[in-house]
């Protein structure tokens, strides 16, 4: 059948005044979008930053991603905090840190400082945080952290057995402002230690309410928590103002943390300036990143290190030195950097990172340098693979294949073996299989300070006591390399520390656990709205001293 | 109708506790374990492990466990996640998110869905009949997260940017109100309002060659009336049932979409959970959306009875 013409018009009409109605139901809160953002014209003002959902409560003790920790540091202040262009600790809450013999510790603490909640930061509120954190039945993240100090034994007795203390003996509270460590064995690197976010202080009101302080912390940093954390939305600080002048009151009224689930999503909104800060960008940035925001875009060494890694305590196939040295020879460490991770990575030469007191250019020597012939004669001479096959596990949740099967299949090119690989679901799931001793090919591994001294980057990795306790996954021991580190924690100074750790790392370097292949960049960005924007050495933004432009 | 309602009420519950078990049972199942997921990239003292595996009974056998879980629910506990949050608390912020996602989809894919399709029937082989079939194949044929980033990337950011206009946010902002949800739901509707579209045009289609219709033109009423009243009217049963399941599949399908435009609902919480092997809250999210699904399709069960009083229920 036909229609008239007027039928078809009414039709029409009928159907647009339809989708005109229901449009305009969709404009009732306009007016107020325009509250969010940055108002330059205030002074102070408010910006919003890009954070990813931390993983547990925020609570310092039990906080060990960099998601979490962003935000602590934002509104806890350390007994030291680290420069932010030669990573040196320096003094912050403490007035001072000494040690005649590097095992017993004398912390002063400095005035004016208090919780948010008016509460005075005292001796007492860091010895409680810290026998909080070293009691293994609170079940805290940080738990390791608290194991140099004498007691902790007691308290961290190990799995399926109950503490039978719950105060450190290695702590002792001299007055309000004064307190004692004593560790169970000197170590020259403990002041730097402090600066990580397990050693902050807690107030009171913590221990009454731990449940509510997950989500509504109480710190005595340059912002404090403005209501609570909106999981999976944001969390939102503002401006302490009775933080000390002397530390230097934080310049903006207050931030938002953006809480994303994709950094391509969170760098969109940066370009539409719904954000101000980035300090992670996604990958399909990379490529223009630089020209679209010139010298808003940071881009500097991080304290990250990329290895392959062997199980030598499981699989005698890997026990010889050589072997590994032939192996890293036959990596084209700069092309891999440059190809595939577009410069976001660099080459490594040492086992320390760059940004580290105490790195030494071109510490791994021959072991480093991309030499295919010499690499397949040593290959050779350290008697090969069995089966003439290597297998590398990596994890495939963090964008690892690409660069793996680079490493594959320079190895296969250069030494003439089969290599294969394993993709493991997460990185957990790799360390799971490592851990049991279910997994006995190579893999990737990667590490990133807790705080920036060089023996972060050996023993937590390469010692005895982190085959159980720490990420020594490959099972490695060498006794020389045990007492240099003990030698190198005992160090009356830290020039002299540091020579005995190198000696230490000199030792690695000889027997290559791992093979050390890149260390990371990282890279941040910033709108047009905001100035002295400045990232530290684990990534996080310096939000304090962030101002409007 | 009384009866048939109760009935149905009743076929749900063993519905409900089969979803249940095998939900739980599925994350079980999966590789991984939830506490080494829950220290992100380090490992965890083995001290520390232990001590979260017995707070959360992770070492019991699975009947044991799903047992705990079933007794927990029926004294209305959904139990908490392994980071000690209420699962009734997770799902009580996440689904108001989801269900405006939803039901603003849900409205996008009516209006506009149904009125491209009365417009291509009425219209049938004209220029824009041809117009609604291409660009719904079109739309069919993109990936939904495609469509999510361009539109994002030209609505959100360069018409800002480019233009100053700010209309629609590109991640999902609060204080923006509703328009945060319109790009979105469009995108989310998407696919599904090309179906309606092409749905509603065959079945008008067909509808209009019927003889109640010719009858109805023919005792003079007017053209509206006959399109909408007689016309539409019967063309809506087929529309309706794909609506109806449509809802539980909007409300379940919103992960892609969600992630895209950081909508906190339960499609990103859902995905979050299955990733951290978080029991809990899987169980619980998809138990409250086989029960939007078992409630969507009663209520289209009974919108034919109101659509075509033939059809009576007992």
């Amino acid at each position: 059948m036909r229609l008239t013409k007027t039928m078809r018009w009414t039709a029409l009409a009928a159907c647009t005044a339809l989708a005109i109605s229901a449009c305009s139901t969709g404009g009732d809160k306009k007016s107020s979008s325009e509250a969010s953002g940055a108002g330059s014209d205030k002074k102070g003002g408010s910006i919003s930053v890009e954070l990813g959902e931390p993983q547990h409560g925020l609570v310092p003790q039990n906080t060990s991603e960099s998601e979490g920790a962003e935000v602590l540091n934002a509104i806890f202040a350390g007994l030291v905090d680290y420069d932010i262009k030669d990573n040196s600790p320096k003094l912050r809450v403490a007035e001072s840190i000494e040690s005649q013999d590097a095992t017993t510790w004398t912390i002063k603490l400095k005035d004016g400082y208090t919780f948010h909640n008016g509460e005075k930061v005292t001796a007492q509120s860091f010895v409680d945080a810290w026998n909080y954190g070293a009691n293994q039945d609170n079940a805290q993240e940080a738990l390791p952290f608290f194991d140099k100090i004498l007691g902790s034994d007691e308290l961290a007795p190990g799995k399926d057995k109950k503490p039978t203390a719950d105060k450190l003996k290695g702590l002792a509270v001299v007055d309000d402002k004064t307190f004692t460590v004593t560790l169970k064995a000197p170590f020259s690197q403990f002041k730097t230690m402090l600066g990580y976010n397990a050693f902050f202080p807690l107030p009171k009101a913590f221990f009454t309410d731990p449940k509510a302080f997950e989500d509504a912390p109480i710190g005595n940093g340059a912002f404090q928590i403005d209501g609570k954390w909106e999981h999976n939305k944001q969390i939102k600080v503002k401006r302490f103002e009775n933080f000390p002048a002397s530390d230097g009151k934080a310049k903006l009224d207050s931030v938002t943390f953006k809480i994303y689930d994709k950094l391509d999503t969170a760098y969109n909104d940066l370009r539409a300036d719904n954000i101000q800060i980035t300090d992670k960008l996604p990958i399909s940035a990379m490529a223009t990143v630089a020209q679209e925001f010139g010298d808003r875009y940071i881009y500097k060494p991080d304290s990250g290190v990329g290895y392959l890694g062997f199980p030598i305590s499981t699989n005698p196939a890997f026990a010889s030195p050589d072997l590994r040295k032939a192996i890293s020879m036959a990596i084209d460490r700069e092309s891999i950097t440059k190809t595939i991770f577009s410069g976001t990575r660099k080459p490594a030469d040492d086992f320390i990172n760059p940004i580290i007191p105490g790195y030494r250019q071109g510490a791994l020597g021959d072991a480093a340098k991309y030499d295919p012939a010499k690499a397949k004669a040593l290959f050779a001479q350290a008697g090969g693979l069995p089966g003439n096959t290597l297998e590398i596990g990596y994890n495939a949740d963090g964008g690892h294949k690409e660069w793996i099967e680079a490493v594959g299949n320079q190895l296969k090119a250069n030494l003439g073996i089969e290599v294969t690989f394993k993709p493991f679901e997460k990185f957990g799931a790799i360390l799971t299989a490592l851990g049991e001793h279910k997994y006995s090919g190579a893999f990737r591994m990667a590490w990133s300070m807790d705080y920036p001294s060089i023996e972060n980057y050996l023993r937590p990795i390469f010692s005895k006591v982190a085959i159980d306790n720490g990420s020594n996954y490959g099972g490695y021991v060498n006794e020389e390399f045990e007492a240099l580190l003990s030698k190198a924690d005992a160090a009356k100074t830290d020039a002299e520390g540091i020579k005995l750790y190198q000696q230490a790392d000199d030792i690695l370097v000889k027997d290559l656990p791992y093979i050390p292949v890149y260390t990371y960049m990282s890279s941040a960005a910033y709108t047009k709205t905001v100035k002295n924007v400045n990232v530290n050495a684990q990534g996080q933004m310096d939000l304090a001293n962030v101002e409007l432009a | 109708m009384g009866r048939y309602v109760v009935r149905r009420i009743i076929q749900a519950i063993p519905v409900i506790l089969g979803a249940t078990f095998l939900i739980y049972a599925l994350v079980f199942l999966l590789p991984g374990d939830p506490i080494t997921a829950l220290a992100g990239e380090k490992r965890q003292d083995p001290a520390v492990v232990a001590v979260l595996r017995d707070r959360y009974h992770l070492d019991d056998p699975f009947f044991i466990q799903y047992w705990d879980y079933l007794v927990g629910l029926f004294k209305g506990d959904f139990g908490e996640d392994y980071r000690g949050n209420e699962v009734v608390d997770v799902m009580k912020t996440a689904f108001p998110y989801t269900i405006n996602l939803a039901v603003t989809a849900l409205v996008i894919e009516m209006v506009v869905g149904v009125t491209a399709g009365v417009i291509a029937a009425l219209r049938r082989g004209k220029f824009i009949d041809n117009v609604v079939l291409i660009s719904t194949l079109m739309v069919i044929s993109i990936p939904v997260f495609v469509i999510g980033f361009v539109l994002q990337l030209v609505l959100g950011v360069k018409l800002n940017t480019d233009y100053g206009i700010d209309f629609f946010p590109v991640s999902f902002n609060e204080d923006a109100g509703f328009r945060s949800y319109l790009l979105p739901a469009y995108v989310l509707a998407s696919t599904s309002l090309a179906y309606i579209a092409r749905l509603t045009r065959t079945s008008l289609i067909e509808v209009m060659r019927a003889d109640y219709v010719r009858t109805a033109v023919a005792k003079g009423l007017s053209p509206l009336r006959v399109v909408v009243r007689h016309g539409l009217r019967n063309a809506l049963i087929p529309i309706v049932t794909f609506l109806g399941m449509d809802l539980g599949g909007l409300m379940g399908g919103a992960v892609i979409t969600e992630g895209i435009f950081n909508i906190p609902g339960v499609g990103h919480q859902l995905f979050q959970s299955v990733y951290l092997r978080e029991r809990t809250i899987v169980v619980g999210i998809v138990s409250a959306l086989v029960l939007v699904y078992l409630f969507a399709n009663l209520v289209v069960d009974l919108l034919y009875a109101v659509l075509d009083p033939r059809i009576r229920y007992e």
